[in-house]
Protein backbone atom coordinates (compact mmCIF):
# COMPACT_ATOMS: atom_id res chain seq x y z
CA UNK A 1 0.00 0.00 0.00
CA UNK A 2 2.93 2.18 0.53
CA UNK A 3 3.62 3.06 -2.93
CA UNK A 4 0.34 4.76 -3.65
CA UNK A 5 0.78 8.67 -4.12
CA UNK A 6 -0.54 10.20 -1.46
CA UNK A 7 -2.26 12.98 -3.18
CA UNK A 8 -3.82 10.42 -5.26
CA UNK A 9 -6.41 9.01 -2.75
CA UNK A 10 -6.95 11.67 -1.75
CA UNK A 11 -8.30 12.86 -5.01
CA UNK A 12 -9.97 9.27 -4.87
CA UNK A 13 -11.80 10.05 -1.51
CA UNK A 14 -12.83 13.43 -3.20
CA UNK A 15 -14.17 11.47 -6.33
CA UNK A 16 -15.89 8.96 -4.17
CA UNK A 17 -17.63 11.72 -2.50
CA UNK A 18 -18.17 14.16 -5.52
CA UNK A 19 -20.41 11.21 -6.61
CA UNK A 20 -22.21 10.79 -3.72
CA UNK A 21 -23.14 13.70 -2.97
CA UNK A 22 -24.32 14.85 -6.56
CA UNK A 23 -26.20 12.19 -6.77
CA UNK A 24 -28.35 12.60 -3.73
CA UNK A 25 -27.38 10.90 -0.68
CA UNK A 26 -26.94 12.81 2.64
CA UNK A 27 -23.57 14.68 3.74
CA UNK A 28 -23.15 12.79 6.72
CA UNK A 29 -22.95 9.41 5.01
CA UNK A 30 -20.81 10.82 2.34
CA UNK A 31 -18.58 12.02 4.92
CA UNK A 32 -18.23 8.76 6.12
CA UNK A 33 -17.67 7.09 3.32
CA UNK A 34 -14.73 9.03 2.59
CA UNK A 35 -13.10 8.50 5.80
CA UNK A 36 -13.56 4.87 5.62
CA UNK A 37 -12.50 4.81 1.76
CA UNK A 38 -8.97 6.68 3.29
CA UNK A 39 -8.71 4.05 5.99
CA UNK A 40 -9.06 1.51 3.96
CA UNK A 41 -5.93 2.82 2.02
CA UNK A 42 -3.68 3.19 4.72
CA UNK A 43 -3.93 6.89 5.09
CA UNK A 44 -6.07 8.73 7.17
CA UNK A 45 -8.35 11.43 6.01
CA UNK A 46 -10.73 13.98 7.26
CA UNK A 47 -13.43 14.88 5.11
CA UNK A 48 -16.09 18.13 5.51
CA UNK A 49 -18.90 18.14 3.12
CA UNK A 50 -21.49 20.86 2.52
CA UNK A 51 -23.64 20.91 -0.47
CA UNK A 52 -21.71 22.99 -2.73
CA UNK A 53 -18.19 21.66 -2.02
CA UNK A 54 -16.26 18.72 -0.49
CA UNK A 55 -12.65 19.04 1.28
CA UNK A 56 -10.77 16.27 1.95
CA UNK A 57 -7.68 16.18 4.04
CA UNK A 58 -4.93 14.06 4.29
CA UNK A 59 -3.77 13.59 8.39
CA UNK A 60 -0.16 12.81 7.72
CA UNK A 61 0.44 15.44 5.52
CA UNK A 62 -0.90 18.72 4.42
CA UNK A 63 -2.22 17.14 0.86
CA UNK A 64 -5.84 18.99 0.91
CA UNK A 65 -7.98 19.00 -2.02
CA UNK A 66 -11.64 21.02 -2.48
CA UNK A 67 -13.93 19.63 -5.02
CA UNK A 68 -16.60 21.56 -6.53
CA UNK A 69 -20.20 20.25 -6.19
CA UNK A 70 -23.03 20.98 -8.05
CA UNK A 71 -26.51 19.29 -6.88
CA UNK A 72 -28.22 17.65 -9.54
CA UNK A 73 -31.08 14.72 -9.80
CA UNK A 74 -31.28 11.66 -7.79
CA UNK A 75 -29.40 9.02 -9.39
CA UNK A 76 -29.41 6.31 -6.99
CA UNK A 77 -27.72 3.70 -9.01
CA UNK A 78 -24.71 5.21 -8.40
CA UNK A 79 -25.08 5.85 -5.10
CA UNK A 80 -25.54 2.18 -4.59
CA UNK A 81 -22.76 1.11 -6.86
CA UNK A 82 -20.03 3.39 -5.10
CA UNK A 83 -21.66 2.13 -1.28
CA UNK A 84 -20.99 -1.39 -2.61
CA UNK A 85 -17.97 -0.68 -4.42
CA UNK A 86 -16.68 0.90 -0.80
CA UNK A 87 -17.43 -2.25 1.16
CA UNK A 88 -15.47 -3.96 -0.82
CA UNK A 89 -13.39 -2.19 -0.61
CA UNK A 90 -13.23 -2.37 2.97
CA UNK A 91 -12.77 -5.98 3.15
CA UNK A 92 -10.11 -5.90 1.07
CA UNK A 93 -11.90 -7.70 -1.92
CA UNK A 94 -10.84 -5.43 -4.25
CA UNK A 95 -7.51 -3.86 -4.94
CA UNK A 96 -7.03 0.13 -4.81
CA UNK A 97 -6.36 -0.30 -8.47
CA UNK A 98 -9.79 -1.51 -8.96
CA UNK A 99 -11.49 0.57 -7.16
CA UNK A 100 -10.44 3.79 -8.81
CA UNK A 101 -10.95 2.19 -12.46
CA UNK A 102 -14.53 0.93 -11.12
CA UNK A 103 -15.37 4.70 -9.73
CA UNK A 104 -14.11 6.10 -13.17
CA UNK A 105 -16.71 4.07 -14.72
CA UNK A 106 -19.43 4.61 -12.07
CA UNK A 107 -19.02 8.53 -12.63
CA UNK A 108 -19.35 8.22 -16.27
CA UNK A 109 -21.61 5.71 -16.95
CA UNK A 110 -24.48 3.36 -15.11
CA UNK A 111 -27.07 1.06 -15.77
CA UNK A 112 -30.19 3.62 -16.52
CA UNK A 113 -34.37 3.07 -16.78
CA UNK A 114 -34.97 3.13 -20.79
CA UNK A 115 -36.99 6.48 -21.20
CA UNK A 116 -40.42 4.64 -21.60
CA UNK A 117 -40.19 3.04 -18.29
CA UNK A 118 -38.91 6.50 -16.88
CA UNK A 119 -42.30 8.16 -18.35
CA UNK A 120 -44.87 5.14 -16.91
CA UNK A 121 -42.80 5.77 -13.73
CA UNK A 122 -43.28 9.65 -13.60
CA UNK A 123 -46.66 9.32 -14.86
CA UNK A 124 -47.53 5.88 -11.70
CA UNK A 125 -45.78 9.30 -9.17
CA UNK A 126 -48.73 11.49 -11.15
CA UNK A 127 -51.85 9.30 -9.23
CA UNK A 128 -50.57 10.12 -5.67
CA UNK A 129 -52.98 7.94 -3.00
CA UNK A 130 -53.82 11.33 -1.46
CA UNK A 131 -55.61 12.60 -4.02
CA UNK A 132 -57.26 9.41 -4.54
CA UNK A 133 -61.08 10.09 -2.89
CA UNK A 134 -60.75 13.42 -3.45
CA UNK A 135 -60.30 13.53 -7.57
CA UNK A 136 -62.57 11.89 -9.91
CA UNK A 137 -60.88 8.18 -11.33
CA UNK A 138 -60.92 10.17 -14.74
CA UNK A 139 -59.21 13.01 -13.39
CA UNK A 140 -56.49 10.63 -12.21
CA UNK A 141 -56.43 8.91 -15.41
CA UNK A 142 -55.72 11.98 -17.36
CA UNK A 143 -53.10 13.22 -14.85
CA UNK A 144 -51.11 10.15 -15.68
CA UNK A 145 -50.56 11.19 -19.08
CA UNK A 146 -50.56 15.28 -18.25
CA UNK A 147 -47.87 13.72 -15.59
CA UNK A 148 -45.48 12.10 -18.24
CA UNK A 149 -46.02 14.92 -20.53
CA UNK A 150 -45.01 17.89 -18.05
CA UNK A 151 -42.09 14.92 -16.67
CA UNK A 152 -40.80 14.73 -20.35
CA UNK A 153 -40.79 18.56 -20.77
CA UNK A 154 -38.73 19.25 -18.29
CA UNK A 155 -35.76 16.32 -19.07
CA UNK A 156 -36.01 17.88 -22.59
CA UNK A 157 -35.50 21.16 -21.43
CA UNK A 158 -32.97 20.40 -19.32
CA UNK A 159 -30.80 18.39 -21.83
CA UNK A 160 -30.39 21.71 -23.68
CA UNK A 161 -29.75 24.30 -20.90
CA UNK A 162 -27.82 24.26 -17.92
CA UNK A 163 -29.88 27.51 -16.27
CA UNK A 164 -31.32 26.12 -13.11
CA UNK A 165 -34.96 26.03 -12.53
CA UNK A 166 -35.80 26.38 -16.05
CA UNK A 167 -36.55 23.21 -16.82
CA UNK A 168 -39.04 22.78 -13.64
CA UNK A 169 -40.83 25.62 -14.82
CA UNK A 170 -41.26 25.08 -18.39
CA UNK A 171 -42.91 21.15 -17.30
CA UNK A 172 -44.96 23.06 -14.69
CA UNK A 173 -45.98 25.04 -17.94
CA UNK A 174 -46.65 22.60 -20.30
CA UNK A 175 -48.73 20.71 -17.36
CA UNK A 176 -50.86 23.65 -16.71
CA UNK A 177 -51.96 24.60 -20.11
CA UNK A 178 -52.53 21.04 -20.70
CA UNK A 179 -54.75 20.74 -17.31
CA UNK A 180 -56.35 24.21 -18.35
CA UNK A 181 -57.09 23.29 -22.03
CA UNK A 182 -59.17 19.99 -20.54
CA UNK A 183 -60.60 21.80 -17.94
CA UNK A 184 -62.00 24.35 -20.35
CA UNK A 185 -63.16 22.25 -23.40
CA UNK A 186 -65.09 19.72 -20.10
CA UNK A 187 -63.23 16.79 -20.47
CA UNK A 188 -61.31 16.96 -17.14
CA UNK A 189 -63.98 17.61 -13.78
CA UNK A 190 -61.45 20.16 -12.22
CA UNK A 191 -58.15 21.34 -14.12
CA UNK A 192 -56.64 22.23 -10.11
CA UNK A 193 -56.51 18.51 -9.69
CA UNK A 194 -54.87 17.66 -12.41
CA UNK A 195 -52.45 20.20 -12.11
CA UNK A 196 -51.70 19.24 -8.40
CA UNK A 197 -51.02 15.54 -9.44
CA UNK A 198 -49.59 16.00 -12.53
CA UNK A 199 -46.81 17.88 -10.48
CA UNK A 200 -45.87 15.39 -8.28
CA UNK A 201 -42.89 14.16 -10.12
CA UNK A 202 -41.51 17.79 -10.23
CA UNK A 203 -42.79 19.42 -6.93
CA UNK A 204 -39.90 19.33 -4.24
CA UNK A 205 -40.94 17.47 -1.61
CA UNK A 206 -38.39 14.86 -0.94
CA UNK A 207 -35.39 17.59 -0.88
CA UNK A 208 -37.62 19.75 1.68
CA UNK A 209 -37.71 17.07 3.91
CA UNK A 210 -33.72 15.95 3.38
CA UNK A 211 -33.02 19.35 4.17
CA UNK A 212 -34.71 19.62 7.30
CA UNK A 213 -33.23 15.85 8.26
CA UNK A 214 -29.78 17.79 7.60
CA UNK A 215 -30.70 20.80 9.68
CA UNK A 216 -32.11 18.51 12.82
CA UNK A 217 -28.67 16.31 12.15
CA UNK A 218 -26.37 19.64 12.68
CA UNK A 219 -25.49 19.79 9.27
CA UNK A 220 -27.18 23.33 9.19
CA UNK A 221 -25.34 24.67 5.98
CA UNK A 222 -25.86 21.78 3.64
CA UNK A 223 -29.98 22.02 5.11
CA UNK A 224 -29.72 25.77 4.09
CA UNK A 225 -29.08 25.32 0.86
CA UNK A 226 -31.16 22.57 0.43
CA UNK A 227 -34.34 24.25 1.80
CA UNK A 228 -33.22 27.06 -0.37
CA UNK A 229 -32.85 25.20 -3.75
CA UNK A 230 -36.53 23.61 -2.69
CA UNK A 231 -38.12 27.23 -2.34
CA UNK A 232 -36.82 27.97 -5.26
CA UNK A 233 -37.95 25.57 -7.31
CA UNK A 234 -41.34 25.76 -5.45
CA UNK A 235 -41.64 29.30 -6.71
CA UNK A 236 -40.20 28.26 -10.12
CA UNK A 237 -43.48 25.19 -10.55
CA UNK A 238 -45.71 27.96 -8.84
CA UNK A 239 -45.00 30.48 -11.95
CA UNK A 240 -45.27 28.45 -14.52
CA UNK A 241 -48.41 27.06 -13.44
CA UNK A 242 -49.62 30.72 -13.12
CA UNK A 243 -48.62 31.46 -16.61
CA UNK A 244 -50.03 28.70 -18.02
CA UNK A 245 -53.39 29.57 -17.02
CA UNK A 246 -53.28 32.52 -17.63
CA UNK A 247 -52.62 32.35 -20.95
CA UNK A 248 -55.40 29.60 -21.12
CA UNK A 249 -57.35 31.49 -19.78
CA UNK A 250 -57.18 34.63 -21.97
CA UNK A 251 -56.97 32.68 -25.12
CA UNK A 252 -59.73 30.22 -24.40
CA UNK A 253 -62.08 32.02 -21.64
CA UNK A 254 -63.81 30.38 -18.87
CA UNK B 1 -62.24 -0.11 3.93
CA UNK B 2 -61.48 0.41 0.16
CA UNK B 3 -59.41 3.40 1.47
CA UNK B 4 -57.00 0.84 2.58
CA UNK B 5 -57.29 -1.31 -0.29
CA UNK B 6 -56.27 1.27 -3.08
CA UNK B 7 -54.15 3.37 -0.70
CA UNK B 8 -51.81 0.24 -0.73
CA UNK B 9 -52.52 -0.26 -4.19
CA UNK B 10 -51.67 3.76 -5.35
CA UNK B 11 -48.67 3.95 -2.68
CA UNK B 12 -46.92 0.96 -3.79
CA UNK B 13 -47.13 2.29 -7.49
CA UNK B 14 -46.57 5.92 -6.50
CA UNK B 15 -43.45 4.55 -4.88
CA UNK B 16 -42.39 2.57 -7.32
CA UNK B 17 -42.86 5.17 -10.05
CA UNK B 18 -40.45 7.73 -7.81
CA UNK B 19 -38.07 4.77 -7.70
CA UNK B 20 -37.94 4.47 -11.61
CA UNK B 21 -37.29 8.56 -11.68
CA UNK B 22 -35.03 8.80 -9.59
CA UNK B 23 -32.54 5.46 -10.90
CA UNK B 24 -32.95 3.04 -8.27
CA UNK B 25 -30.98 0.09 -8.25
CA UNK B 26 -33.53 -3.19 -9.66
CA UNK B 27 -33.26 -4.85 -6.37
CA UNK B 28 -35.10 -2.40 -4.23
CA UNK B 29 -37.97 -0.87 -6.03
CA UNK B 30 -40.22 -3.73 -4.76
CA UNK B 31 -38.84 -3.67 -1.06
CA UNK B 32 -39.17 0.58 -1.35
CA UNK B 33 -42.75 0.12 -3.22
CA UNK B 34 -43.94 -1.66 -0.36
CA UNK B 35 -42.88 0.29 2.62
CA UNK B 36 -44.10 3.33 0.88
CA UNK B 37 -47.16 1.38 0.51
CA UNK B 38 -47.05 0.07 4.45
CA UNK B 39 -46.72 3.60 5.47
CA UNK B 40 -49.40 5.00 3.33
CA UNK B 41 -51.76 2.69 4.96
CA UNK B 42 -50.37 3.77 8.89
CA UNK B 43 -50.70 7.52 7.08
CA UNK B 44 -54.66 6.59 6.62
CA UNK B 45 -55.36 4.80 9.58
CA UNK B 46 -53.97 7.29 12.24
CA UNK B 47 -55.64 10.08 10.02
CA UNK B 48 -59.03 8.56 11.10
CA UNK B 49 -57.90 8.95 14.91
CA UNK B 50 -55.74 12.19 14.47
CA UNK B 51 -57.26 14.45 12.06
CA UNK B 52 -54.15 17.21 12.98
CA UNK B 53 -50.91 17.27 10.15
CA UNK B 54 -48.38 16.05 12.72
CA UNK B 55 -49.04 12.40 13.88
CA UNK B 56 -50.48 10.74 10.47
CA UNK B 57 -47.01 11.64 9.06
CA UNK B 58 -44.88 11.49 12.53
CA UNK B 59 -46.04 7.47 12.26
CA UNK B 60 -45.84 7.19 8.83
CA UNK B 61 -42.15 8.48 9.06
CA UNK B 62 -41.22 6.55 11.78
CA UNK B 63 -42.68 3.21 10.27
CA UNK B 64 -40.42 4.09 6.57
CA UNK B 65 -37.44 4.78 9.12
CA UNK B 66 -37.75 1.07 10.91
CA UNK B 67 -38.89 -0.91 7.51
CA UNK B 68 -36.35 1.39 5.55
CA UNK B 69 -33.36 -0.07 8.03
CA UNK B 70 -34.46 -3.12 7.66
CA UNK B 71 -34.51 -3.15 4.02
CA UNK B 72 -31.65 -1.68 4.00
CA UNK B 73 -29.63 -4.51 6.19
CA UNK B 74 -31.19 -7.58 4.34
CA UNK B 75 -30.84 -5.97 0.52
CA UNK B 76 -27.62 -4.39 1.50
CA UNK B 77 -28.07 -0.83 0.14
CA UNK B 78 -27.75 2.41 1.88
CA UNK B 79 -30.79 3.37 4.03
CA UNK B 80 -31.49 6.31 1.51
CA UNK B 81 -32.39 4.56 -1.58
CA UNK B 82 -35.59 3.51 0.54
CA UNK B 83 -36.19 6.78 2.01
CA UNK B 84 -36.45 9.07 -1.52
CA UNK B 85 -39.07 6.67 -3.50
CA UNK B 86 -41.10 5.73 0.17
CA UNK B 87 -41.16 9.51 0.97
CA UNK B 88 -43.10 10.53 -2.32
CA UNK B 89 -46.68 10.23 -1.23
CA UNK B 90 -45.73 11.72 2.01
CA UNK B 91 -43.78 15.14 1.30
CA UNK B 92 -45.49 18.56 1.22
CA UNK B 93 -44.94 18.77 -1.97
CA UNK B 94 -48.35 20.09 -2.98
CA UNK B 95 -48.31 21.95 -0.15
CA UNK B 96 -45.13 23.65 -0.80
CA UNK B 97 -46.65 24.19 -4.69
CA UNK B 98 -49.80 25.74 -3.59
CA UNK B 99 -48.04 28.20 -1.19
CA UNK B 100 -45.66 29.05 -3.48
CA UNK B 101 -48.74 29.58 -6.16
CA UNK B 102 -50.19 31.81 -3.65
CA UNK B 103 -46.62 33.88 -3.36
CA UNK B 104 -46.75 34.24 -7.14
CA UNK B 105 -50.31 35.86 -7.58
CA UNK B 106 -49.69 38.00 -4.53
CA UNK B 107 -51.71 36.29 -2.14
CA UNK B 108 -49.33 36.77 0.44
CA UNK B 109 -51.05 35.60 3.99
CA UNK B 110 -52.25 32.51 1.97
CA UNK B 111 -48.65 31.56 0.91
CA UNK B 112 -47.34 32.10 4.85
CA UNK B 113 -49.51 29.92 5.62
CA UNK B 114 -49.30 27.44 3.16
CA UNK B 115 -45.52 27.42 3.92
CA UNK B 116 -45.72 26.92 7.52
CA UNK B 117 -47.88 23.83 6.69
CA UNK B 118 -45.00 22.47 4.62
CA UNK B 119 -42.82 22.98 7.00
CA UNK B 120 -44.89 21.49 9.76
CA UNK B 121 -45.32 18.27 7.81
CA UNK B 122 -41.62 18.33 6.75
CA UNK B 123 -40.58 18.69 10.26
CA UNK B 124 -42.47 16.00 11.53
CA UNK B 125 -41.28 13.69 8.85
CA UNK B 126 -37.95 14.60 9.48
CA UNK B 127 -38.71 13.56 13.01
CA UNK B 128 -40.32 11.00 12.95
CA UNK B 129 -36.88 9.60 10.91
CA UNK B 130 -35.00 10.48 13.92
CA UNK B 131 -36.64 8.47 16.33
CA UNK B 132 -36.82 5.42 13.94
CA UNK B 133 -33.50 5.70 13.20
CA UNK B 134 -32.58 5.97 16.80
CA UNK B 135 -34.60 2.84 18.12
CA UNK B 136 -33.42 1.03 14.81
CA UNK B 137 -29.62 0.98 15.53
CA UNK B 138 -30.52 0.06 19.00
CA UNK B 139 -32.89 -3.43 17.39
CA UNK B 140 -30.85 -4.02 14.26
CA UNK B 141 -27.65 -3.82 15.42
CA UNK B 142 -27.85 -7.78 16.53
CA UNK B 143 -29.09 -8.55 12.90
CA UNK B 144 -26.47 -7.03 11.16
CA UNK B 145 -23.82 -8.32 13.10
CA UNK B 146 -25.62 -12.32 12.26
CA UNK B 147 -25.68 -11.50 8.79
CA UNK B 148 -22.48 -10.33 8.89
CA UNK B 149 -21.55 -13.56 11.07
CA UNK B 150 -23.25 -15.72 8.40
CA UNK B 151 -21.79 -14.14 5.74
CA UNK B 152 -17.88 -14.32 6.74
CA UNK B 153 -18.57 -18.29 7.34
Amino acid sequence: MGTINESDIVTLCGQVGTILLENGAETARVENTVEYVGRAADLPVVCHATMTGIFVSSEKSAATRIFKVRVGDFNLQKVDEINTLSRQFLRHEITYEDLKKEVQRVDKETLDFSWITKCIGAGLVSMPPMLLFKATWGDLFLAFFVGIIGYLVSQVVAHHTKTPYIPVALGSLAISVLANILGVVDIAHDANYIIISALMPLVPGVPMTNSLREIIEKNTISGLVRATDAIISGISIGSGVIIGQILIKSVMGG
Amino acid sequence: MMEIVYGFIFGFLSSVGFGIITNNPRRTLVPAGLVGAIAWIVYIIVGWFNHGLIMPNLMGAVVIGLLGNLCAILVKAPVNIFYVPCLVSLVPGAILYDSMKNFTLGKDSLAAYGFVKALTVGMSLAIGFIIAETIANKIYGRLKQHINQKESK
